[in-house]
């Protein structure tokens, strides 16, 4: 883990007002076109790997129809546009992306962007309020670790923190079903919503809360482990650091120090963590999803792989990707807020 | 010598050793697996359902089924670490290659590694591990490879470091005098001194790969030949209510496997940067 | 009140249904004056169906579904008569070629439009036999309305009116609206998911990963029917969600097996659940277990009869089903009033047995201990299955038959059986109706190989004294012979073993003690509920 981290350590270069949000559209600029392609070739790698798949979604919903005449079977192919070579297929993908169409789930009989953004707020609610725990949890451990460091409150962290992040999610997800649902009888076993909860829109926003919960804990916890663990070694470091000596000799006290300075600082390698594992959260809560029967994007990936409806599955992996794209430009950005002194590559 | 102090420093982190000594145990449970449960461990043995301490016999009980829990996880401890093994093999293999060859020769070919690796960073991971395994069939190597695929990119990221950092010392351009050739020089000269950190990577990875094969496993998709603990954890899963125990064992297993591998990864890194030990 | 202390054994039951499982013969029927308004909470052990409708039937999900709005011409009612729906009745010419059916007058669409005799002609030209009974229409030779309220089916050959009758009642043989299929392709309709039709409920919306609301259809030809104002079919991934919602309150029906047996039992133990297995007889599931005749280790029929003596289905039925199943013995279902015999070949458990055929047909135990070696595929559309897989596996291997088990997923498992034949045996499911043609007949008939359709003669058994028979079958119409000629098809099938059913399902719905007049058809999942009512 501490391997992987950043050295915050960097010469100070204070940046004016101006030439910080010019700096800041610059990046953007830059990162924007690095994404196309990362796009191009996240859509390339995928409409290869489905091309490999043995059986089509045409002879599943042949054999699901009962559909065995060659006639009928050679329409279906032309409908669907399966009878031109692969590279035009691809091609014609390409194409239609560009103008954000996503295809068309022949399966569902209706738009893949469609069928997609009918999960994507549960799946969007999971990973932010995953992420939110994971982040309060893992800094404010980090940060009661590295204060107390070498005191029965740093062990503990640590200890807590070597286990959460050992422990498997959906294994994790079960015990606290286990123990909240079946045991103790607070927390919902599954799902998003009571059924047939007609107690009004405030009501409905606690009960989501309430099944939020489990899921979330089962998600956050190995993220909060990996913020503490990061955050507490960054902690130290910078602790380590001149400048922070300096304003120690300035006579400020020692909150003051690790809350303005140390805080702001050790607080980079965790950002610059949360942008590259933005892709395994989204991951990570789709076994979530299945063991929380989450109505998240996960389950709709279940669906489609299982029906073999690829437009679907290509669709929830381009935007899966865009996703983690646009995390990583945000995090970037919120870098270069942290930290003034450092113009991004 | 410098070996000797690599060990101290290795042995002077309690829970790197303790990792060490518990993988050990598990990595020889799995070996001798077979002579203790000379029996197929996924027979049906006995009663289903029975709970741990119930039947002397079977000491950890007996899943939905009546097959014996402890020669499961005894055998499953041989499927997972292969799994872990095997799937960090192909990612160290991917990994040192793409980022030995960028590091090495840099410019356009760096360039084109570097967005690689952002590629296979930006596919949500376990996803298209999850698609791999559904198209390509559920076989273990298949398993193996989908595993390897999404987990080298760190790996190459930290080989190039290395290799940008060793490339220009004194020892390689003497080789490069001498007229070695390029390859010689990767494999023969830079790459054993870039190895230390990336092997302690590689740990870490056996420890990821543990996980993925495990959630893989627990989503059905796993080889049914296999008694993997994550596929017993998903066995047991309809049966939270009355057989817990069935999910929660072979969970612990699958948690102190993990735990060891990152507690030994730590006490390599530490014992590799004697100047980050104190952090 | 429902007496909820007995245990209802099933004439055919092999005694091991658990208690706690209650649902007797009462607990379907009605008790006082049915309460009107309100609304029920359906759903079934299953997803959601990828459309709300699917022309060929597409599985149980789209016909549980699509059967509270669609009617169909006739219906069968729990004590095997059949009745007319949307048929007022149908009766056969002299010589079983043709039959009149009657068309029930009065009867509107959702949409306020008549339903009239071209309805039901398209229905059964379009719909009928290109999708939903194409395999029962085989000699079919057309369908016209002479007059406003009569439409005439005519076949090449004799037809059975019990199995005419059980094709008008057939699960998804509709009569949809022709002015909204005529000239489409009505397997991408966009009115599959949003249908208009003739059954007592509407369709009002369909909320994704959810639910669907339907309303009372207030124009419904039944008379002040049906009780209550709305029926919403709910979606719960999994049965541990199902039994929460359940228990909370929030779902007052579930069928098909809804919750886990241990959940069945806890639920009915509370007092404010019954479990029945009433509402299944004309849909009976079965595990099926069968060997390919292209691999030449199984042309003895010995040998196919060695691997069921090996394979103990009562203990399937009890650790694998915890007793919501019971052994198969013949291709025909033990709830099949018409047409089950006991007088069958048993392949019942018999390890030696099973040893001593192999040894006289040739394949004695080499040095290794082994036969020969065998690649079984589990089908898993059902996690049972896979259980059933590593069982099966276990039982043969004790006989020295080396298995090399697969369990994929769906698709693949329907491509590897159905379209590749890729398998040496292999575990899947039936369910079938009474009526035998040709829902039972053409996993074993030649005429059911049919290589990309599933659920059909997958092994390649073909037989030429099983296909006469079975043409016999197909027109026989006098009731008596064809139950013999349907009890000597058992007798051949069980000998010579291309496929047998090793375990038939037993089938649960849950309800709440509120909901009343339910599982009072025998296919429930595909009735139309017209009759339901919560009580207070």
């Amino acid at each position: 883990m501490a391997g992987e981290l950043a050295s915050p350590a960097a010469p100070p270069r204070i940046a004016r007002g101006s030439s910080r949000r010019a700096a800041a559209l610059r990046l953007l600029r830059r990162r924007l076109i690095q994404a196309v392609p990362l796009m191009l070739g996240v859509v390339v790698i995928n409409f290869v790997l489905i091309q490999l798949a043995p059986g089509s979604f045409l002879e599943l919903m042949t054999a699901e129809n009962q559909v065995s005449d060659p006639a009928t079977i050679e329409l279906l192919r032309k409908t669907y546009g399966l009878d031109d070579p692969v590279w035009l297929q691809l091609v014609k993908y390409i194409w239609a992306l560009m103008q954000f169409d996503f295809g068309f789930s022949y399966r569902q009989n209706r738009p893949v962007i469609d069928a997609i953004s009918d999960h994507l707020p549960a799946t969007l609610l999971l990973m932010i309020s995953s992420i939110t725990l994971a982040l309060a949890v893992g800094v404010s451990a980090g940060v009661v670790a590295s204060v107390k460091v070498r005191t029965f409150w740093d062990s503990l962290v640590s200890v807590a923190a070597m286990f959460f992040f050992a422990a498997p999610g959906f294994w994790l997800g079960i015990m606290l079903i286990v123990l909240f649902s079946v045991k103790l009888g607070w927390l919902p076993v599954g799902g998003m919503m009571t059924i047939g909860d007609r107690s009004g829109a405030a009501g409905g926003v606690l009960d989501i809360l309430h099944h939020l919960i489990l899921p979330t804990l089962a998600l956050g916890l190995f993220y909060a482990a990996i913020y503490t663990r990061v955050m507490r070694s960054s902690m130290l470091e910078v602790a380590q650091l001149d400048f922070v000596r300096t304003a120690r000799a300035k006579g400020l006290s020692r909150n003051q120090v690790t809350i303005s300075h140390v805080l702001r600082n050790a607080l980079l390698p965790v950002v610059t963590i949360l942008g590259v594992q933005m892709g395994t959260v989204l991951a990570g809560s789709v076994v979530i999803e299945s063991v929380f029967s989450w109505p998240g994007v996960g389950s709709l990936l279940f669906d489609s792989v299982s029906s073999r409806n690829y437009p679907v599955v290509l669709g929830i992996m381009v935007l899966g990707s865009l996703v983690v794209i646009a995390a990583n430009i945000a995090v970037d950005l919120v870098y270069m807020w942290l930290d003034p002194r450092i113009e991004i590559r | 010598m410098q070996r000797l102090e690599f060990i101290g420093r290795f042995a002077r982190n309690r829970g790197a050793l303790i990792g060490a000594v518990l993988i050990l145990v598990v990595a020889l449970m799995a070996l001798l697996a077979p002579l203790f449960f000379p029996v197929d461990p996924l027979r049906i043995v006995g009663q289903p359902e029975l709970w741990p301490g119930e039947d002397p016999d079977f000491p950890l009980g007996t899943d939905s089924l009546g097959r014996d829990m402890l020669s499961m996880i005894v055998h499953g401890a041989r499927a997972t670490l292969l799994i872990g093994l095997f799937a960090s093999a192909v990612a160290t293999l991917i990994g040192v290659s793409v980022g030995a060859t960028a590091g090495y020769f840099g410019g356009w070919i760096d360039e084109i590694a570097m967005r690689a690796a952002e590629l296979f960073q930006t596919i949500p991971n376990l996803i298209f591990v999850l698609t791999i395994v559904v198209i390509l069939g559920s076989t273990l190597a298949n398993i193996v490879i989908a595993i390897g695929i999404v987990s080298w990119t760190p790996i190459a990221r930290m080989t190039r470091a290395e290799f940008l950092a060793l490339r220009d010392r004194e020892f390689v351009q003497a080789c490069r005098a001498m007229g070695m050739g390029d390859f010689r020089i990767i494999a023969g000269e830079i790459l054993p001194n870039a190895l230390p950190p990336v092997i302690v990577l590689s740990s870490l990875v056996v420890a990821g790969a543990i996980l993925f094969e495990s959630a893989v496993s627990f989503l059905g998709l796993g080889d049914p030949n296999v008694a993997s603990w994550g596929r017993l954890v998903g066995d047991g899963r309809q049966l939270i209510r009355s057989s817990w125990y069935i999910c929660a064992i072979p969970g612990v297993a699958i948690m102190i496997t993990v735990l060891c591998l990152n507690l030994i990864g730590d006490g390599l890194n530490d014992a590799l940067n004697p100047k980050l030990r104190d952090r | 009140m429902v007496d909820r202390n007995r245990v209802t054994r099933r004439v055919f039951g092999a005694g091991v249904l658990a208690t706690g499982l209650v649902g007797g013969a009462a607990s379907g029927f009605a008790q006082g004056t049915p309460r009107r308004g309100g609304t029920l909470v359906a759903t079934w052990g299953g997803g959601e169906p990828q459309a709300c409708y699917v022309p060929a039937g597409g599985g149980s999900s789209p016909t549980f579904s699509s059967s509270k709005l669609f009617e169909r011409l006739g219906n069968r009612a729990m004590d095997g008569q059949f009745q007319g729906e949307l048929a007022e009745s149908w009766k056969p010419a002299a010589d079983f070629k043709s039959y009149i059916i009657k068309i029930r007058k009065g009867v509107k669409f959702h949409d306020g439009k008549d339903m009239t005799v071209d309805d039901v002609v398209y229905s059964i030209s379009e719909i009928w036999k290109k999708y939903s009974a194409a395999s029962a229409l085989t000699d079919f030779t057309g369908v016209e309305a002479p007059d406003a309220d009569t439409v005439v089916m005519t076949f090449s050959k004799p037809v059975p009116e019990f199995f005419f009758s059980s094709l008008l009642c057939g699960s998804v043989n509709y009569i949809v609206p022709k002015h909204v299929y005529a000239g489409s392709d009505p397997v991408t309709n966009p009115a599959n998911n949003a249908p208009i039709a003739t059954g007592p409920w509407k369709f009002k919306e369909w909320v994704r990963g959810s639910h669907f609301e339907y309303v009372k259809n207030e124009n419904y030809w039944r008379k002040d029917m049906p009780y209550m104002d709305r029926l919403i079919i709910r979606y719960v991934r999994d049965p541990a969600g199902r039994a929460a919602a359940m228990e909370a309150g929030d779902i007052h029906i579930g069928v098909f097996n809804p919750v886990a047996p241990p959940d069945i039992k806890r639920l009915t133990a509370t007092g404010k659940f019954v479990a029945t297995p009433k509402g299944y007889e004309e849909s009976v599931w079965s595990t099926t277990l069968e060997c390919s005749m292209r691999n030449p280790v199984f042309a003895k029929r010995e040998v196919r009869q060695a691997m069921f003596h090996a394979i103990d289905r009562n203990f399937l039925a009890k650790t694998i089903y915890y007793g919501y199943a019971r052994p198969g013995t013949s291709p025909i279902y033990s709830p099949n009033k018409e047409f089950y015999t006991t007088d069958t070949f048993s392949t019942a458990f018999d390890p030696k047995k099973a040893a001593a055929l192999l040894d006289a047909a040739g394949y004695p135990k080499k040095a290794d201990g082994k036969r020969f070696a065998i690649n079984l595929l589990a089908a898993g559309w059902f996690t049972e299955n896979g259980k059933i897989g590593a069982y099966v596996k276990q039982a043969l291997e004790d006989v020295g038959v080396a298995v090399n088990l697969s369990v994929p997923d769906r698709p693949t498992s329907i491509k590897r059986i159905y379209t590749d034949y890729d398998f040496d045996m292999a575990i899947s499911n039936q369910a079938n109706p009474s009526e035998p043609v040709p829902s039972t007949t053409q996993y074993f008939t030649t005429d059911g190989i049919k290589k990309g359709v599933p659920f059909r003669n997958a092994n390649g058994y073909s037989n030429p004294e099983v296909d006469a028979l079975v043409e016999k079958i197909k027109v026989e119409t006098d009731p008596a012979k064809r139950k013999a000629l349907v009890f000597q098809f058992q007798k051949i099938i069980t000998t010579e073993a291309p496929l047998l059913p090793i375990l038939e399902l037993e089938s649960i719905t849950v309800a709440s003690t509120r909901v009343q007049n339910h599982s009072n058809d025998p296919n429930y999942l595909a009735a139309s509920w017209y009759d339901i009512w919560l009580a207070s």
